[in-house]
């Protein structure tokens, strides 16, 4: 008898199982009752309303996203830069500071990595107010974190043959340090800051329905009051923003030896830097602290939670990341093999886009209306808007793979399935799994934000424990968030060292 | 007067548990050119690494102008120059943004950011560059695309630029064609007169593989396993010399 062998392919595909018990539980859960409104939800993707009225405050609203979203990203991208470069390995050679000091600083931002920008933003408008720049600011504390994170990476491969040739040179510590880094950090922005800029707008949407304001806070009323056509006119809008700014970045190319534009990129560097430092600072002295008092209770309220209570919302939310990464892992790689021709094709990607398109917290919405909450429910939303994501990322492997393979097998008379499994996904399924893994760190950080709405894990903890002033349970809540992330994090390590 | 450059006292360099130099003592006087000669592995580069204080040494003390390495200052130690066997150069540079990197240590911040804007000026690179033989045509092309011999060239000409008296080079004659060669070999060897005041002679230290080369040269070493076999005035060099240590 053939033994089942265990390989990249067949582990894409394994994950599907975690539908078995999330079927189970979904189909448990369904009701009738919400079910004209999930049609009429339908239906009206395809009738948005469309008048001058909704057009200026669709204006105002993606104004206010954009904005939000454009400075976020500013800033936390030349921060992310700036502790990049300091918590990177090469940083600490050529000033000879001890090793101490990086590993303490990178597990300083592992922490703030690891809680969602969506807690910050509850968290700070708990203590702040909601005000605008609440949302810039909830959304630079864990992407500068990300952000340095990338930096730090990308500076790692700077060759150290090089460096000890620089150090042999003996400049100013200074000039050894930005001619060896210059170029990679050049890279990184080029490569990966752009991209960075979409996340900041999907984030601030995603704040925005929490009531940070922007086209999210409009999304998520329009769908409280059930005004289905407004909220679709939102979405779309949506859309037309990020696949526009998608394009427009597509089109620039930026030159590093054009000298007045890489003045403009430093002058830019320079103001913002300065800009945001100055206003931290503002931030901090001339804020009321009058909520920010209840924070000093946090050391002498009790707590009502117990620890089974405590253990079970943890246990919760490792099985919604689990489910969900599940889902996401294998969804894509199945739906794209069973309905491998061109028709099928164009209709996966709509579909795919619209699953990255529709914040979660409406997709979650959406899936209510004929299912009641559970962690299942919670796991399929976020796997679903997560298969969006890991989807796109695999159609543009396998357009871009080359086809000889599957073409051959094709001539040989093997079915269209086969030879697509074997042919083209079975030579990707490697790196889509090394990048699944870097995905399910996100997912694990996603859960905060179906949590909340959905009403399962310590996400909902949090809403409850900060709307009762509870300020010893957040502390909880949030160090058990950070303890599964890194907990996460460095099991993905493990498993991204072993697929690359 | 006490002319000693560089000076090694009892070197040892252990890596895990193989001794790659054995207790190394040598002396190099001001205006010598000396040839380092051994074969493959016997520990040139390592020797050349401890001298420009890039490898620590395990045991013993490495002198330069009669001070311990250590002590000396950032400016002090910038007077040596090496040229590296992997040439070591900054690969997504362009050629003439690594030969001015040889600038780095005589001037500020403000010259190494201007260097990487490709603001800065290049009049100097390119006049090592052209001594070196290479084309205009190279001068601003990343140093992934160019040649082996190239390489070697920018390699050199990033040396020559820091106009110091102090030379170490690691098989520096790779990639070049018998005319090159001689052509570096002369501007290597050749005195620096930064200040135009007073000449200062040049002091080398070249490891090499072609014993045809030797002309130039006033003194041998000689190294194998680590160890100093023989340190000897070129004149002197026999032929029984090069059997120990080939
Ligand atoms: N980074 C290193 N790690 C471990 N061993 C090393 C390292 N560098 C050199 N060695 C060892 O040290 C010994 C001397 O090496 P070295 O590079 O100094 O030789 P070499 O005389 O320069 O040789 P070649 O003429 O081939 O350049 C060799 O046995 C080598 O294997
Ligand atoms: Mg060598």
């Amino acid at each position: 008898m053939n033994k089942l062998k265990l390989n990249y392919t067949s582990l894409s595909f394994l994950p599907i199982l975690v539908c078995i018990p999330l079927g189970y539980q979904l189909i448990n859960n369904i009701h009738f009752g919400g079910f004209k409104l999930f049609q009429e939800f339908l239906i009206s993707a395809f009738n948005p309303k469309i008048d001058n009225e909704i057009i200026i405050t669709v204006i105002k609203r993606l104004n206010e996203t954009i904005l939000i979203g454009f400075f976020s990203w500013l800033v936390s991208i030349i921060f992310g830069a700036i502790f990049g470069i300091i918590s990177s390995n090469i940083f600490y050679k050529i000033f000879n500071i001890p090793n101490f000091f990086y590993r303490i600083l990178r597990f300083f931002l592992t922490i703030i990595r690891s809680i969602h920008e969506v807690v910050w933003g509850i968290l700070l408008m708990q203590i702040y107010g909601i005000n605008f720049s609440i949302g810039i600011i909830a959304i630079c504390i864990p992407y500068i974190a990300v952000n340095s994170k990338v930096f730090a990476e990308q500076l790692e491969t700077i060759d150290y043959k090089s460096f000890e040739s620089i150090n042999q040179i003996n400049a100013p510590k200074f000039s050894s340090l930005i001619t060896l880094i210059w170029n990679p950090i050049i890279n990184t922005f080029k490569n990966f800051g752009l991209y960075r800029l979409e996340c900041s707008i999907r984030s601030t949407v995603i704040l925005g329905i929490f009531g940070i304001g922007g086209i999210g806070t409009s999304i998520f009323l329009s769908f409280q009051t059930l005004n289905f056509r407004e909220l679709w006119t939102y979405l779309w809008s949506l859309a037309i923003l990020i696949i526009l700014s998608g394009l427009i970045f597509k089109k620039i190319k930026f030159n590093t030896t054009n000298k007045i534009l890489s003045i403009f990129f430093i002058s830019v560097f320079f103001i913002t830097t300065l800009f945001s430092f100055s206003y931290f600072l503002y931030f901090i002295f001339n804020n009321n602290f009058e909520n920010f008092n209840s924070v000093s209770s946090l050391f002498k309220s009790s707590s009502d939670l117990g620890l089974f209570d405590f253990l079970k919302l943890i246990l919760e939310t490792i099985i919604l990341s689990l489910l969900s990464t599940g889902i996401a892992i294998s969804l894509p790689p199945l739906v794209i093999g069973i309905f491998n021709n061109n028709t099928s094709k164009i209709f996966i990607k709509i579909f795919a886009f619209l699953l990255r398109l529709i914040p979660t917290p409406v997709i979650l919405l959406t899936l209510l209306t004929f299912n009641n909450p559970s962690v299942s429910l919670a796991a399929l939303t976020l796997g679903l808007h997560n298969a969006g994501i890991t989807s796109k990322l695999l159609f543009t492997n396998l357009d871009s793979q080359d086809k000889r393979n599957y073409i051959a097998m094709k001539s040989l008379g093997i079915s269209k399935k086969t030879s697509w499994l074997l042919g083209l996904f079975s030579q990707q399924a490697k790196s889509y799994l090394a990048y699944c893994a870097y995905r399910s760190d996100i997912i694990i950080r996603e859960t905060a934000i179906v949590g909340v709405i959905g009403s399962v894990g310590l996400g909902w903890q949090l809403q409850e424990s900060l709307s009762s002033f509870a300020w010893q349970e957040v502390t909880l809540v949030l160090i058990a968030y950070s303890s599964i992330a890194i907990f996460g994090e460095l099991i993905n390590g493990k498993i991204k060292n072993g697929l690359t | 007067m006490n002319n000693t450059v560089l000076e090694l006292e009892n070197i040892s360099y252990k890596y895990k548990n193989d001794l790659i130099l054995n207790k190394i003592n040598l002396k190099i006087n001001s205006g010598e050119k000396i040839a380092l000669l051994g074969k493959s592995g016997s520990g040139k580069t390592t020797l050349i690494s401890v001298l420009n204080g890039t490898i620590k040494p395990t045991q013993g003390k490495v002198k330069l102008f009669n001070e311990s390495f250590e002590e000396l200052d950032r400016k002090q130690k910038s007077k040596i120059t090496t040229i590296w066997q992997d040439l070591r150069l900054i690969e997504d540079l362009s050629a003439e943004q690594n030969v001015n990197c040889g600038l780095l240590a005589e001037n500020n911040f403000y010259f190494a950011f201007k260097n990487l804007l490709n603001i800065s000026s290049f009049k100097k690179a390119h006049k090592y560059m052209k001594l070196c033989r290479l084309h205009n045509s190279i001068y601003d092309k990343k140093i992934i695309k160019l040649s082996g011999g190239q390489k070697q060239r920018v390699a050199i000409a990033r040396s020559l630029i820091q106009e110091s008296n102090i030379l170490l080079a690691d098989e520096p004659f790779n990639n070049l064609d018998p005319k090159l060669i001689t052509t570096i070999k002369n501007l290597l060897l050749e005195n620096v007169d930064k200040n135009k005041t007073k000449k200062s002679p040049k002091t080398a230290l070249v490891a090499l593989h072609r014993l045809d080369l030797l002309n130039d040269f006033d003194k041998v070493i000689g190294i194998r396993d680590g160890k100093i076999f023989f340190n000897i005035k070129r004149n002197n060099l026999k032929k029984i010399h090069l059997e120990k240590i080939y």
